[in-house]
């Protein structure tokens, strides 16, 4: 009977120890993407420190992850753990509550390693913490060619008019005074025109909007479009860039075809030393010549020096796990490891992004180093549209950003189409 | 029970254990879905756990109303019709020629001509569209081969204003001159445009002539982009020609294997009682086909109401959604931004209805002039 009982007993805890908690994991990553190796070893050493936890990872990048995870969500089917947006590229997650509240969930005391611009609910469209943004994303920089400017006699804009004032020897030698290459539509309202918007009509005039108080139409909006229509028309930003792809453009600048590029600031990860080839877009002992700035002072401006920026992405627990089981102590443990010092450090050092996590530190190259002293330099945001505006409005805004820089369609034309894509969502949420 | 009743009910049993698997994966991968999509396009569904989430109910044909209300439907509408008449009366007519110019061996090499129009339906969709989006490119082989022409008349049109190495007129007639050969773009990049440009060529040493010819024209010349083919309407175009390009080989070979079929004593005994080829098409060929060509008709109308890689690969339904149709319009309401699928479910539909109707009207046109196999 004893042997029996002593039997049941080992069997019972060896039955345990060899229990493991599985986790669906999807991913946000792809193999071309800067930081794609270290991303593959942070997975594997948590799975190497963690054998009690299995992960079941799925990984896709661009529209098809989003597509997938409307289709996870639709089918009730979510992963344990997954990659959010703040805003409305993630609007269902966030609406109908589908991911739990991490404020709660990680608890003040944990919270507090991270800046109060992360952990606060009101930076995320459903005013909860759906995701621990990993950054905050500033989406509009210049990438400054300081050694080709003063090579070709300029030295670094601070106004329209020192970018107006480039157009005809930048363009005799076959170089563009700016690139923002815009063939997908998203970056000429989040790299360009959120900054510009914030600079002519400020937060404010959104607010008024989505509150009735303002119109799409009125001065301001169609003041910061008439910006962009002279950025084209000025030659500053070539017609041609609304057919180049986003991917081609960070290589095309490297190349010295543009003496500014306007990107996000995630984009210093496309430029530094890949880990597997050992080689970098701009090599590190070249990437002094270059900085970074935010967007020159514009001609009737209402709000100076603002700059485009919103909480980044971050990672989320499905709400459909049942709260204090084992799987969602586990989904904790996998968080709170993606977001220790030294994952985030990993993720510093290639380049990704500034952490938000505070007092991570890592060994960097030139140009995302320059990153920290740019977020410094520009403490004053403004929206990113696309983080305020539904889809069904700010995709108007990007197809009319590529209609006014293919000279298709005027400044006051495109107000107009966005303010009837407005109305038409305003009262489709009646 | 008598042995035929039991042989009967055996065999009905033998029948539906044989069709049962295939019955059910119809029901599952075909008919539910479709029954799903029906249910959806008239419902509020906004998202979320579809069963046994938020209570969503059916609301009628309110997604019907606003797709019809919403004039990027109509086109994308457009643009389908577009391609259906791309198929329909280029790739089929022209496959068809081929086709009969190939089985008459009506050229030399017909093997080596049919393997080559055959060739662009075996390369990827994707393939394609990327390969037909570089080509059409502003930086693309047709753009660079315009340019470079362009370029050298440029070069001897601007040599004639400013004169020759060591002897350059710098007076406000050249100079305006040279303005205007580069049009409104180039007063656009100066602030004070004849100052600016004196200074400009002054800065030039006098031995480097041909870098300041170089220069000035990288400044002036209109470099020929076809973005003329960003504007509605016309920005189908390549789209249409691209589509036109891949598909015809398909249908020479649908048509190729069936005349392949008809009786060569017939085509040897007409061409003897002196019928020339046009006439040996119109009234031995053309017939025989009718058939095949009705079916052709319907499966380039349903083709071309579905399509969707091939565009999107092309173009993405852009620049500014001006070569959307209606796949990519369903994809972008029910994928891009703020997912809608009763919307996008509702588009879906009503492109089925669309394809039926006019798969209806083909059989109609068959039925009338039709039927002379």
């Amino acid at each position: 009977m004893k042997r029996a009982i002593v039997a049941l007993l080992m069997a019972a805890a060896t039955f345990g120890a060899m229990a493991q908690v599985t986790l669906n994991v999807l991913n946000y990553q792809q193999a071309d993407q800067a930081g794609y190796q270290e991303d593959v070893q942070i997975w594997q050493d948590f799975q190497t420190q963690n054998p009690d936890i299995k992960l079941n990872m799925e990984v896709l990048f661009n529209d098809p992850y989003h597509q997938k995870l409307e289709a996870y969500a639709a089918a009730g089917t979510l992963p344990d753990v997954f990659y959010l947006w703040p805003g409305a590229r993630s609007a269902v997650i966030h609406e109908k509550h589908l991911a739990k509240d991490l404020g709660t969930l990680l608890g003040a005391d944990y919270l507090k390693n991270f800046t109060g611009a992360a952990t606060n609910p009101n930076n995320q469209l459903g005013k909860y913490l759906a995701e621990l943004p990993q950054s905050f994303t500033y989406t509009s920089v210049m990438y400054v060619n300081v050694k080709l400017l003063k090579d070709t006699g300029f030295g670094i804009p601070k106004t329209y008019a020192d970018l107006k004032r480039m157009v005809p020897r930048l363009k005799a030698k076959g170089i563009a005074v700016m690139m923002l290459p815009d063939k997908d539509g998203w970056p000429g309202q989040s790299c360009l025109f959120s900054t510009v918007a914030g600079r002519m009509a400020g937060d404010a005039f959104f607010d008024n909007v989505l509150s009735g108080k303002a119109k799409f139409t009125d001065k301001p909006f169609v003041d910061s479009l008439k910006i962009v229509e002279d950025l084209f028309k000025d030659g500053i930003i070539q017609r041609t860039d609304t057919s180049v792809g986003y991917g081609d453009g960070a290589g095309l600048f490297a190349q010295g075809k543009a003496a500014i590029y306007l990107d996000g600031d995630w984009r210093t990860g496309a430029y530094i030393t890949d880990k597997a080839s050992g080689k970098a877009l701009i090599d590190p002992s070249d990437q002094g010549n270059f900085a970074l700035l935010s967007l020159v002072a514009l001609p009737g401006e209402k709000h100076p020096g603002v700059t485009s920026a919103v909480a980044g992405t971050g990672w989320a627990i499905a709400d459909s796990i049942p709260s204090g089981s084992d799987r969602e102590k586990a989904a904790v443990r996998l968080i709170k490891y993606l977001y220790s010092p030294e994952v985030q450090a990993i993720r510093y050092a290639t380049g990704a992004y500034v952490p938000t996590r505070i007092g991570v530190k890592a060994t960097l190259e030139p140009l995302p180093a320059m990153l920290p002293p740019f977020y410094a330099a520009n403490p004053d945001t403004c929206y990113v549209l696309d983080g305020v505006l539904d889809p069904s409005v700010y995709n108007v805004i990007n197809n009319g950003i590529i209609s006014i820089g293919n000279g298709t369609e005027t400044a006051v034309q495109v107000a107009a189409d966005v303010q009837k894509a407005f109305v038409a969502w305003k009262a489709a949420q009646k | 029970m008598t042995k035929a009743k039991r042989i009967d009910r055996e065999a009905g049993r033998a029948y539906w254990m044989m069709s049962l698997p295939a019955f059910l994966v119809y029901l599952l991968v075909m008919a539910f879905p479709i029954g799903l999509s029906i249910v959806l396009s008239l419902s509020n569904y906004s998202g979320g756990k579809m069963f046994g989430g938020e209570q969503w109910s059916i609301v009628g044909f309110e997604q019907y109303a606003r797709v019809v209300r919403d004039p990027w439907f109509w086109n994308a509408l457009k643009n389908n019709f577009y391609i259906v008449l791309v198929s329909v009366f280029g790739q089929l007519p022209l496959g068809f020629v081929f086709a009969y110019i190939i089985y008459r061996r009506l050229v030399k090499w017909p093997d080596f001509w049919q393997g080559i129009l055959y060739l662009p339906n075996i390369i990827s969709i994707i393939v394609v569209g990327l390969l037909w989006q570089e080509i059409f490119s502003p930086n693309g082989p047709i753009a660079e081969a315009i340019n470079l022409s362009a370029r050298h008349q440029f070069e001897s049109k601007l040599t004639a204003i400013i004169g020759l190495k060591g002897h350059l007129d710098l007076g406000d007639g050249a100079l305006g001159r040279m303005l205007a050969l580069g049009g409104p773009q180039a007063v656009n990049m100066f602030t004070n445009p004849l100052p600016e440009l004196r200074d400009l060529i002054k800065s030039y040493p006098v031995d480097q002539y041909k870098q300041l010819i170089n220069d000035l024209t990288n400044l002036f010349v209109t470099r020929w982009t076809p973005q003329f083919l960003d504007k509605k309407d016309v920005a189908m175009l390549p789209v249409l020609f691209v589509i036109l390009w891949m598909y015809t080989g398909m249908y020479l070979i649908l048509f190729l294997a069936n005349m392949q079929k008809i009786d060569t004593q017939i085509i040897e005994s007409a061409r003897i009682d002196g019928a020339n080829e046009a006439q040996v098409m119109r009234h031995i060929i053309l017939p025989a086909l009718s058939g095949t060509v009705v079916n052709s008709a319907i499966l380039a109308i349903s083709g071309s109401l579905s399509s969707f890689a091939l565009i999107f690969a092309l173009t993405g339904g852009g620049p500014s959604r001006v070569t959307e149709i209606l796949s990519i319009y369903m994809y972008n309401n029910a994928f891009l931004g703020r997912p809608n699928f009763p919307l996008a479910n509702a588009i879906a539909l009503i492109t089925v209805v669309i394809s039926m109707l006019l798969v209806l009207l083909t059989k109609a046109v068959e039925g009338r002039y039709g039927g002379k196999e």
